[in-house]
């Protein structure tokens, strides 16, 4: 797989520290899992954090706080230190997709259960764990080969990774394995571009805006 | 060089060296030594506590995390790989777990390594194959040529907890402005990292 489409570095960065809401960290973790570049980005940006960690002031501690480093190494169990990574047991890929993904699906990639929203277009929502104060959608997305997604933009960030197939937009192609980080100002209009369906992985943090009349009333049928 | 009481000597100031650190936690996970975690502590926790408070935790909410964390530092040393991170990163990448769970009830999502679908790095050559002292001298030295507007959103990102449209609020520019310094400043480190 050759991906061309990276994460933006401001977008890795909001993930490396924890402040990118979790629809999108699930795009991003699923990107991760498949591409050694954007996971090198993230190393330098983790190292960048703990460098600067070792040249902050320091807080004066609590008692409470001091004691921490005598009453740790006796208070916690020889049997309680994790001396494996934690294997998980269950949920390895027959669903085809990276476990960040995979740990949502319901199904394997080939077995879910779309349903339609317009003719040659259909989707499945995916649940989120988080808390639900947190706008935004997570869902996969079909599109059926020469199918046209209404135009549309953004009030907040969309992520989208193309999963199979590829599509093309006035941003150029994105085939399997890249990842297309749209801020608001962006309008863009996919359209499948080969035999294949094309399949995405797509989080927003807030609610799409379609641009054209018969568009907008598509809003309620995607219902974001 | 360590005393008999375990602290730190023969050094003027407090902080110590990466490779201090990366050895005391190495000591930590191999042998359990609660003079190498004694000293492990000196150095970050107070650091830690510092980024918790800034980043806008309350006393009593930072000490959890704190505790949490440390907890987790002795509890899981034996993971640690001097050759993927340094100890300060892995330490970092512990707290802000905690900070995490803490705050949204739910498991950052990850790539696994173990996962059938997880795409693995080619193999490195010996020039890329830098050791990681090299590593972080590199990028200290990188991150020093930034211009001090896009260190400071470098770092209210790593450290006070707030999405780039809260920093944005706090700075009075626009976001749009914010996610550019980002990216300027890691296009400025990477080239910086290849010339070097």
């Amino acid at each position: 797989m050759s991906i061309r489409h990276h994460i933006g570095d401001d977008t890795l960065m909001a993930y490396v520290n924890g402040t990118l809401a979790e629809s999108l960290s699930v795009v991003v973790a699923t990107h991760l899992a498949i591409c050694p570049k954007c996971r090198k980005s993230a190393e330098l940006m983790e190292d960048m954090a703990g460098l600067l960690l070792m040249e902050t002031e320091t807080a004066s501690l609590s008692a409470a706080e001091e004691a921490m480093a005598e009453t740790i190494p006796v208070g916690v169990l020889q049997e309680d230190r994790i001396l494996d990574r934690p294997k998980k047991t269950q949920g390895y890929s027959n669903t085809g997709v990276p476990m960040p993904l995979a740990d949502r699906m319901p199904a394997a990639l080939d077995d879910i259960p779309w349903r339609t929203l317009i003719p040659g277009i259909s989707h499945y929502p995916l649940p989120r764990t988080g808390s639900s104060k947190e706008k935004g959608t997570l869902r996969l997305l079909k599109i059926a080969p020469g199918k046209t997604m209404p135009e549309h933009s953004h009030t907040g960030q969309e992520l989208t990774l193309i999963l199979r197939g590829s599509y093309i937009d006035d941003l150029g192609r994105f085939q399997a394995g890249d990842l297309a980080d749209l801020d608001s100002d962006t309008l863009h209009q996919p359209v499948a571009d080969t035999a294949e369906d094309c399949i995405c992985l797509i989080a927003t943090n807030a609610p799409l805006k379609f641009s054209g009349f018969f568009s907008r009333l598509l809003q309620p049928v995607f219902g974001i | 060089m360590t005393s008999p009481d375990g602290s730190r000597q023969g050094r003027a100031g407090t902080r110590a060296l990466p490779e201090d650190l990366d050895r005391d936690l190495m000591a930590v996970g191999l042998e359990q030594d609660p003079t190498a975690f004694r000293r492990l502590f000196a150095d970050l926790a107070p650091r830690l506590k510092f980024f918790l408070i800034k980043g806008g935790m309350i006393e009593s909410a930072a000490e959890d995390v704190l505790q949490e964390t440390m907890m987790k530092v002795w509890r899981k040393a034996g993971l640690f790989d001097s050759s993927k991170a340094s100890a300060s990163t892995w330490v970092y990448t512990i707290a802000r777990n905690v900070r995490i769970d803490r705050l949204r009830k739910e498991n950052r999502p990850e790539p696994d390594p173990e996962d059938p679908c997880y795409v693995s790095e080619a193999p490195e050559t010996g020039e890329q194959a830098v050791s990681r002292k090299q590593d972080r001298e590199r990028i200290q030295k990188a991150m020093a040529l930034l211009p001090p507007e896009q260190m400071t959103i470098i770092k209210m990102s790593f450290f006070d907890e707030k999405s780039h449209g809260e920093i944005a609020e706090t700075l009075d520019i626009p976001l749009g402005t914010v996610k550019s310094r980002i990216r300027l400043a890691f296009g400025k480190i990477r080239a910086e990292l290849e010339v070097l």
